[in-house]
């Protein structure tokens, strides 16, 4: 039936034509549309419904009242989060997580893998990406376990390689200047491995002929590696760094919340943990997601501005 | 043909997989069936009433470990003497909070839930308040005799609406709610020449005593100053959610607000940081660590609830023979007491939903059987025949060692046993040494000791607006926490500790105290 219509579509009025011309197509390419069918629900009843549930930032939100029942406030809840005696220091923290995280954490599996990139012994090679990507399956809490360990200012062994050079014991968790560093630095022990795979695999996708096209010309591996690989890598490194870019306050709950402790708690309280701790554990769904509705906002803010001028200098972009 | 083979072959992959569903769904129902339907064919008696129950798993290892834990033989063994088919859900002890609002939020509640305290815990998610739970006085007076009977004034009071007079759930109780105790290692006492310390004086002096003879942790802290509060307990200054005092100007503050006490408090505890007495980093450690400190002899005096004594002390033990532990009264203040803040007389409560008000005579029913002497029995010794003997007219059992029989007995004695006093089981306790010493303990010396304060239940409003004010039942508000850490850690002079107040009262303190001292005086819902 519907491949009558596109036929009549193509000799009758003007307007009609383009719809009837989609529909046409639509119907060429059923199968496509049918299987992608699981994929749209998906999106729709897993994504974007649950976004509607946002609205109860603007509510005094009660669990058994539901979204209809419950009072509208307006923006009491952001006025809330911004007249927080704290609020300017906790983000603050999170913006200097967040930058830390793209200086340090971003760039390293870059590096990193542009040196196994010139590593000759595979052997050598496989070993060391093995060992490197291990730590990403380890927990958080795992993770924080090993580092109050060997951060430990009584047994750690860090603090025991101080002592051979004559330094005082640090207890270095109970230090707030030095959280930072532990958060980024566990941070990168964690995932740097795991995040070279993608480079890796762009890497291996060069083809070999520019780089005895450039041999030829006389070019060292350094010349090849700023003329040949980092161009060859920019999209995916452009791509990645939008894409963090896009969650640059959701520097994640977990992996702060299990090393503060209220020594160093100054330095280390974020947004996610404080949405835990103000809005989570005390019950308060529409501060917490009035929060969360903040970082997010502020999240496709960051996107759209890092996208445009990114498409703007590379021609790279997310859409 | 082709195609018509493959569509033919998906219908009936569909057909199979929901024929599997329902088939397998019938096969539960059906073995669910099966302990019910044995008594009743048995007994004229009347169809076992079927409910499901919420309940928080605790860390007791036996319910984590059972694999379907109402096929458990003492589950069947309940059922069949109290005439029920219980469904157990079991909640995760570390998740209980979330998972509890998680049921709550959409809807999908249990003829029976367990709560934590009073009819207003955060577990609850204000169900009370919003009528999802059925009142429970009538009922009580018809079929719950023996409950209202057994359970004190007080207990009942944390499930009542003051307002109102209505009852909403079942307590479990404390009876003695002083159940923390401080403990110590004699051996090293003796070894160090000293006597048991009676003032927190005389515990510094015991403490550098075990310094010098090379204990590792002469006091083993933890992180948040939790079960590491002796010296704020001598000073009577916790400020948990329960330490409201009365102030001579009239006014009900957190108890910190007695400010010489908490700089004197907070001295020591510098004082222990400093000279080495108290782990160096106890800001880190945490529940585990703490324990393996204690349980592998490296700390010298600690404090713990009075009854772990039986399994630290064994533990300790296996690992240090010479070791010998001993509870002690907690070190007295210029006031001339100590202990540890008191506990809640409310430990579980059950609560019955209000779509089962038709079952909801037999759910209460099942509850006055616990008080009974029968349900004494079987969950002090468990099974007869089976876990113990009846030799002249007494049941005798024997004590288990290892962690199994541990576990079982603890899994019966507090968890499965829903309704008791839970302060000690006097029936498996006074079979042992340790056990002995723990009743002794708790009888003659806990319940002298400890501090009890003004507490608010529902939490005063001032607390949740402002969750840095927020105390914990037993770490002071984070606000006033990080300024005393800080403070132990000579980060912040002591002196310092009016400003830390004037803080409090700046960032929202002055409405936690106008709001408690109304509620205080108007007597709602404030407990002493």
């Amino acid at each position: 039936m519907a491949g009558k219509i596109s036929t009549a579509g193509y000799s009758s009025v003007i307007p009609t034509v383009r719809k009837n011309r989609l529909l046409g197509f639509m119907w060429k390419y059923k199968a496509l549309y049918f299987i992608s069918i699981p994929g749209i629900l998906y999106f729709l009843i897993f994504k974007y419904v649950p976004l509607a549930g946002s609205v109860i930032a603007f509510q005094n939100y009660n669990l058994f009242k539901g979204i209809s029942g419950s009072p509208w406030v307006g923006l009491e809840h952001f006025q809330r989060m911004f007249s927080h005696y704290d609020f300017l220091n906790i983000l603050k923290n999170t913006l200097l997580l967040g930058i830390y995280d793209i200086a340090f954490a971003f760039t390293a599996p870059i590096i990193l893998a542009l040196l196994l990139n010139e590593v000759r012994l595979m052997l050598y090679k496989k070993i060391v990406q093995t060992i490197i990507y291990a730590p990403h399956f380890l927990s958080w809490v795992i993770v924080s376990g090993i580092f109050v360990g060997i951060l430990s200012p009584s047994s750690g062994i860090v603090n025991v390689m101080l002592g051979w050079i004559g330094i005082d014991p640090i207890y270095f968790l109970g230090e707030e200047s030095y959280i930072r560093s532990i958060l980024v630095g566990s941070g990168l022990w964690r995932d740097v491995g795991w995040g070279t795979i993608i480079y890796l695999a762009a890497l291996a996708g060069i083809h070999p002929d520019l780089y005895e096209a450039a041999e030829i010309d006389g070019a060292g591996r350094w010349k090849q590696t700023f003329s040949i690989t980092l161009p060859s890598l920019l999209p995916v490194i452009t791509i990645l760094f939008l894409l963090k870019i896009g969650d640059f306050l959701d520097y994640g709950f977990e992996r702060v919340f299990v090393f503060q402790n209220p020594l160093n708690l100054r330095n280390s309280e974020i947004l996610d943990t404080y949405i835990y701790k103000a809005g989570l554990r005390q019950m308060q769904y529409s501060y917490a997601t009035a929060i969360g509705l903040f970082k997010s906002v502020v999240g496709l803010f960051l996107l759209v501005i890092a996208n445009t001028l990114s498409k703007k200098a590379t021609g790279e972009s997310l859409y | 043909m082709k195609r018509l083979f493959t569509r033919s072959m998906i219908t009936l992959l569909v057909i199979a997989t929901l024929a599997g569903c329902t088939s397998n769904n019938g096969g539960t129902n059906a073995s669910n069936k099966t302990p019910g339907d044995t008594p009743a064919a048995e007994e004229p008696q009347k169809e076992p009433t079927k409910f499901s129950i919420a309940m928080r798993t605790l860390n007791v290892a036996y319910v984590e470990k059972s694999p379907d834990i109402n096929k458990d033989k003492y589950v069947l063994e309940l059922e069949k003497m109290t005439n029920t088919d219980l469904d157990i859900r079991l909640i995760p002890h570390n998740e209980y909070q979330e998972k509890m609002i998680q049921m709550f939020a959409t809807n999908d509640i249990p003829d029976v839930v367990q709560g934590s305290g009073g009819i207003s815990g955060p577990e609850l998610a204000g169900a009370v308040q919003n009528g999802v739970l059925l009142p429970l006085n009538d009922l009580l007076q018809e079929y719950g005799q023996d409950l209202l009977k057994f359970i004190p004034k007080d207990a009942w009071d944390r499930l009542t609406d003051s307002k109102t007079g209505t009852i909403y759930g079942i307590p479990e109780v404390l009876s003695n709610p002083s159940r923390r105790a401080t403990w110590i290692r004699t051996d090293l006492l003796e070894k160090a020449g000293k006597p048991v310390p009676k003032t927190v004086e005389e515990m510094i002096d015991v403490l550098r005593a075990f310094k010098e003879i090379g204990v590792e942790h002469p006091f083993a802290g933890r992180k948040n100053f939790k079960y590491a509060d002796t010296i704020f307990g001598a000073y009577d200054v916790f400020g948990y959610n329960n330490q409201f005092k009365l102030f001579p100007d009239g006014q009900v503050k957190p108890s910190f607000f007695d400010a010489e006490n908490m700089k004197k408090a907070i001295g020591l505890y510098k004082t222990m940081h400093d000279e080495g007495l108290i782990s160096r980093e106890f800001a880190t450690i945490e529940s585990t660590d703490f324990r393996n400190i204690i349980t592998s002899g490296k700390a010298g005096m600690w404090s713990m609830n009075a009854n772990e004594l039986p399994i630290w002390g064994a533990q300790l033990m296996n690992n240090v023979p010479t070791a010998k532990v001993a509870l002690i009264p907690s070190p007295i203040g210029p006031d001339g007491s100590g202990g540890y803040a008191h506990y809640n007389p409310v430990t579980r409560s059950f609560f019955i939903n209000a779509n089962a008000k038709d079952k909801a005579a037999d759910i209460v029913k099942f509850f006055n059987w616990m008080v009974s002497e029968q349900a004494e029995l079987f969950f002090s010794f468990g099974i007869e025949g089976e876990d113990y003997k009846v030799e002249n007219g007494r049941p005798v059992l024997e004590i288990p060692t290892d962690t199994e029989g541990t576990d079982k007995l603890r899994y019966l004695n507090y968890w499965l046993w829903m309704v008791q006093d839970t302060t000690y089981n006097k029936r498996v306790s006074s079979l042992s040494e340790t056990g002995l010493q723990m009743i002794d303990a708790f009888d003659n010396m806990l319940s002298k000791e400890g501090r009890r304060g003004i507490e608010f239940d529902p939490r005063l409003d001032a607390l949740i607006r402002y969750p840095d004010l927020n105390p914990k039942s037993d770490e002071l508000p984070p606000l006033i926490l990080e300024h005393v850490l800080r403070m132990v850690y000579g980060r912040e002079p002591v002196d310092d500790y009016e400003k830390v107040l004037e803080e409090y009262l700046s960032k929202g303190g002055r409405e936690v105290i106008e709001e408690a001292t109304a509620r205080f005086q108007a007597k709602e819902n404030a407990f002493e």
